[in-house]
């Protein structure tokens, strides 16, 4: 197997500390949004009942704690700005509407990311159903994509979310949740109700497919290097 | 630990961290493998450009306003199903005992309504005399007879000539004759059918004015 195509310096060492035998990459190590749920607990009960009774500020404060990371995975999931806000906005509602269900069986961050996934795919399917191109199959829709702000490495995200578009929808949500938003197998197998193994064997390969998809032809591989 | 290139996807797969650790430090030795580990450890690097922080101002303001308005449209069905709430409070035994004496109340009512329903003192082929608007519409058609025998008697002389006329207000008037004679046999049984009153009203109409015409044509 080759590289990925676009390279980049690599800077990043494997993390020093394990999390609960779980051995990750840290890539984004420091920034926001990366710790894990069961590390919050006590914050997670405490949005979950301020939600419970009903208050606003309960809402308000899961906002603040988790809107960033929902969004910006509304936003990969959707591909664009406008529609990652209605999710996020519908995903709340949901909340509302069914808040009364939540036993508690998962956390109440896995819980809320479990309704933002459903109704990320739902807005998909009715956004394609709505240009008329019905088609049932999820994972064959296009992703519609809208520049975002220049990054670090725009080349590298763009071929990226290329790529993205190709993985299956469930390649694809366990990618984003583990390798873009932090989540742990524990935490996704709870948000996509599979199996933490189901969830470890979806990563790898789509892990694997992205790496063939950004690999570059073999020819001109060899023209660069030449 | 003894780690070999064959260890590689298996450990990207579900390794341990002792497992990483030493394909890292089989990698420093094998340039196939660091390779590969580069490369897989670079995804999750790439993976990092798609955290987009975009600022979204408005968008609280909105989700708030929603949930207020939402809250407000689940109230009323709430206070409804709070109000239910009492019900699952209550024995199964004390359920079943107030079920039964609901279907009993609502048996002996219904029982009671049947037995003392009013019984109309008429029967049902007189019911169109009761309302006003079936008399007027049997005064009516009285009228029209008593006229179109009137006619019939003044006509009978030139209904009898010998013409191609006359031969055709006779055809005319036995076709009017025999619908009148259907039409009166079923208003008799349907005596309410408004239907069959028009048409009924509409036949004596036709024979009177054919009537008319015969004697317009004597003139």
């Amino acid at each position: 197997m080759g590289s990925v195509g676009l390279t980049l310096p690599w800077e990043h060492k494997l993390s020093a500390v394990a999390r609960d035998g779980e051995w990750r990459v840290e890539p984004f190590e420091g920034k926001a949004g990366t710790v894990r749920i069961s590390e919050e607990l006590p914050q997670d009960a405490a949005v979950a009942a301020a939600c419970l009774s009903g208050n606003l500020q309960g809402y308000e404060r899961l906002y603040q704690w988790q809107g960033t990371r929902m969004k910006n995975l509304a936003r990969n999931l959707l591909g664009s700005q406008a529609d990652a806000e209605d999710a996020v906005q519908e995903t709340f509602l949901k909340i509302q509407r069914s808040i009364s269900g939540f036993r508690g069986q998962s956390s109440f961050v896995t819980w809320t990311f479990r309704i933002l996934v459903n109704t990320c795919h739902d807005l998909r399917r009715s956004r394609i159903r709505r240009k008329d191109q019905v088609n049932e199959d999820v994972d064959a829709l296009p992703l519609r994509r809208e520049l975002r702000a220049p990054g670090a490495h725009p080349a590298l995200r763009m071929a990226l979310e290329r790529a993205l578009g190709r993985l299956t929808a469930h390649q694809r949500d366990v990618f984003l949740l583990y390798e873009v938003e932090g989540f742990h197998h524990a935490e996704i197998a709870g948000m996509l109700e599979i199996s933490e193994t189901a969830s470890k064997n979806t990563l790898f390969q789509a892990k694997k497919n992205l790496r063939t998809m950004l690999e570059p032809p073999r020819s001109s591989a060899m023209g660069g290097a030449q | 630990m003894n780690i070999d290139c064959n260890d590689c996807e298996r450990i990207f797969l579900d390794g341990s961290p002792e497992e990483w650790a030493a394909l890292e430090q089989h990698a420093s030795a094998c340039a196939g493998c660091a390779e590969e580990l580069r490369a897989w450890k670079q995804l999750s690097t790439a993976a990092g450009e798609l955290r987009d922080c975009q600022e979204s101002p408005a968008l609280w303001a909105r989700i708030e306003s929603s949930l207020r308005q939402q809250r407000a449209a689940l109230a009323p069905r709430k206070s409804l199903w709070t109000s239910l709430d009492f019900w699952l409070h209550v024995s199964p035994a004390w359920q079943s005992a107030l079920v039964g004496a609901m279907v009993v109340a609502l048996a002996i009512s219904s029982g009671y309504l049947y037995t003392h329903r009013a019984v109309s003192p008429v029967d049902p082929g007189n019911k169109l005399l009761k309302t006003s608007a079936l008399a007027d519409v049997e005064r009516t058609e009285r009228d029209y007879m008593s006229a179109i025998d009137k006619l019939a008697a003044d006509a009978g002389p030139q209904l009898g000539a010998d013409t191609p006329l006359m031969a055709s207000y006779r055809e005319k008037l036995i076709v009017l004759d025999s619908a009148i004679a259907d039409l009166r046999v079923q208003a008799g049984e349907n005596p309410s059918n408004a239907h069959l009153r028009y048409q009924l009203l509409a036949m004596y109409q036709e024979k009177q004015q054919t009537l008319r015409d015969v004697l317009e044509t004597k003139r």
